[in-house]
């Protein structure tokens, strides 16, 4: 190693320390800064304290009507609003979160397509959301997704139909197997041959997916639209959620009836309890929903809040006008539109 | 309320005879100015009722989705209706030239107050588009009343609908308003409006009676007490009764002398 080696070796070495201390005293500094911004403007320690210093939780909800859960959006003297017994429910949480957090919390609600929330809420585009979705559904396309514990019981999926004829079809399948019934078979040969339309990434989608083998399958964006395409796509049956299509041939389509057994009990598939959805990993979010669920039920609240949207004879618009959420009208434009139809194509 | 007071007025042919026959000039001519404003502010609000009452049936079909009813397609329509009660075109009114039939603040207000209008309809497209849906609630009264409100937040007139039995609380007559309203419950239909001074010469306002027309009674006429498709139990009003006013209140800067 010559002299001029050597004087190379000496300046390295020197670079080397002097960069090594220069990065200690910035990764010092780096301490001192976060301690600086933590002790102004902490970081948020989990999903629950961003919510409580955001001031605002987003709430999703769907845009398509699910009365009573939520009813179609309504102007009223205060601008755009929607009702429903979700609604109410999300008035209860914003309350509850106002309560912990020691500042108001606003309800910020996003109407948006059913089958988007879950993809909104993967996307962090959502705090959760809430729409009469079963607590668990069995599907592999919604995995990753957490469930309260239910804020309305006894939901589940069953059926509506507009001719006495398919009634009396299907109560004739059923009779015809009736030890069957206890299995998944059952109902897959008491609908067997019949055109039956669901509405896209819903309960009732999912279970017909997967054991409605038998029946034709048609694919609707909305309720309304399958009302829609009844005569076009040729529907017996329109298959959702038990509250909502009760609901719907009591107060709205009256031309439709409740599929029901001999006895007039009303026909399930399947039951299902409705929860809030979150995403998994919000575990202090999901505690404080669970918490909230719970006292609200054991006070009777729930069960309150179920007469008041299922029982009592109301109108939706004077609801909205007088209890009503505003929300946020930019992003319910592109999915307002109630969409259409079509066969499912099955190998 | 003096009862005294009150004018009952058809036009604005008593605003200038008040107008050259007071002393105080410049006290005369704000008044005169204000009434007026007010006058147009209040016809206005009508027209752009009278639109939407007039597209009801549209915006109602629920087999329609884009209805077309956009606020572009309202304003020309509420200027058109404007036009053809009053003569004024608001189109071009930056460029007419100020008088006693349209004084400044009247130039400025009442595109303010379309500005106003025109956003609640773009707000409430997505009601009003939405396929499947009846009844959607954006009548005559739930566009004025956020129209209103929105006009007032944003400048230094108040403008109000009001009636007795009001179905919004927000429209709850004040003294003053109950007073005129009830005044004027008691008397035919008649195309005219109230203008006094109240709060010491301060204030000026303005209520224009709103009567009941065939298409209300859907809503507020027979049977009393029944139920209407928004909920709201029917007034058992009759074609031609008072129905409520549209209210206007304008500070002056002069005090009366």
């Amino acid at each position: 190693m010559n002299t001029c080696d050597r004087r190379s070796m000496t300046i390295i070495t020197r670079h080397g320390l002097l960069m090594l201390a220069c990065m200690m005293v910035a990764l010092q500094g780096c301490g001192l800064l976060y301690d600086a911004v933590q002790a102004v403007a902490p970081v948020a320690k989990d999903e629950l304290d961003a919510v409580c210093r955001a001031g605002k939780i987003r709430v999703g909800m769907a845009v398509e009507p699910f009365r009573p859960f939520v009813f179609p959006a309504i102007w009223t003297d205060e601008g755009a609003r929607v009702t429903g017994l979700d609604v109410e429910l999300v008035k209860e949480l914003a309350s509850a979160l106002s309560r912990h957090c020691g500042r108001p919390v606003a309800p910020v609600l996003e109407l948006v397509r059913f089958r988007d929330l879950f993809l909104f809420l993967s996307e962090a585009k959502l705090d959760l959301f809430v729409s009469a979705v079963p607590a668990d559904i069995p599907s592999p396309t919604l995995a990753g997704f957490a469930y309260s514990i239910p804020y309305f019981y006894n939901g589940g999926v069953a059926g509506i139909i507009h001719t006495t004829a398919i009634l009396e079809r299907i109560r004739t399948n059923l009779h015809n197997q009736a030890m069957a019934r206890e299995s998944l078979i059952g109902n897959e040969q008491a609908l067997a041959g019949l055109t039956v339309a669901v509405q896209e990434s819903t309960n009732a989608h999912f279970y017909a997916a997967a054991n409605l083998k038998a029946s034709r399958l048609v694919l609707c964006d909305s309720l309304p639209a399958a009302f829609e395409s009844v005569a076009e796509s040729g529907i017996d049956v329109i298959l959702g959620a038990q509250p909502v299509l009760d609901f719907m041939v009591k107060r709205v389509r009256r031309d439709w009836q409740l599929l029901t057994l001999d006895g007039g009990t009303p026909y399930f598939l399947t039951r299902a309890h409705y929860s809030v959805v979150m995403a998994e990993e919000s575990y202090r979010l999901r505690w404080f929903v669970n918490n909230l669920l719970f006292r609200l039920d054991e006070a009777g609240r729930l069960i309150t809040m179920r007469r008041r949207w299922l029982d009592e004879d109301y109108a939706y618009p004077r609801r909205a006008a007088a209890e009503g959420l505003p929300f946020d009208v930019e992003k319910m434009v592109p999915h307002y539109t109630q969409g259409t139809c079509r066969l499912e194509s099955r190998p | 309320m003096r009862k005294s007071l009150m004018v009952l007025c058809a036009g604005v042919a008593g605003l200038l005879a008040a107008t050259l026959l007071v002393p105080d000039r410049s006290w005369a001519v704000e008044r005169a100015e204000a009434e007026e404003t007010a006058r147009l502010l209040a016809k206005l609000l009508k027209a752009g009722r009278l639109v939407v009452d007039q597209n009801q049936a549209l915006i109602d079909d629920p087999h329609i989705g884009n209805k077309g009813f956009t606020s572009e397609v309202f304003e020309q329509k509420v200027i058109e209706e404007f036009r053809t009660q009053t003569g004024i075109d608001l189109a071009g009114i930056q460029h007419a030239p100020p008088s006693i039939l349209l004084p400044p603040m009247a130039k400025e207000l009442l595109p303010a107050f379309l500005a106003a209008s025109k956003e609640v309809v773009h707000d409430a497209q997505v009601v009003i588009n939405q396929r499947g849906i009846g009844y959607k609630n954006f009548i005559p009264a739930t566009y004025g009343g956020q129209a209103a409100r929105r006009f007032t937040a944003r400048s230094h007139v108040r403008l109000k609908q009001t009636t007795l039995q009001p179905r919004n609380p927000k429209n709850e007559p004040d003294e003053y308003e109950t007073s005129v309203l009830k005044w004027l419950s008691g008397r035919p239909k008649a195309d005219a409006y109230v203008s006094e001074l109240t709060d010491e010469g301060r204030t000026l306002r303005v209520v224009m009676p709103i009567y009941h027309v065939k298409d209300c009674l859907k809503c507020h006429g027979e049977p009393k007490g029944e139920l209407d498709i928004s909920g709201y139990p029917r007034e058992g009003a009759r074609e031609g009764d008072l129905a409520g006013a549209i209210t206007v209140t304008i500070p002056l800067s002069v005090r009366q002398p």
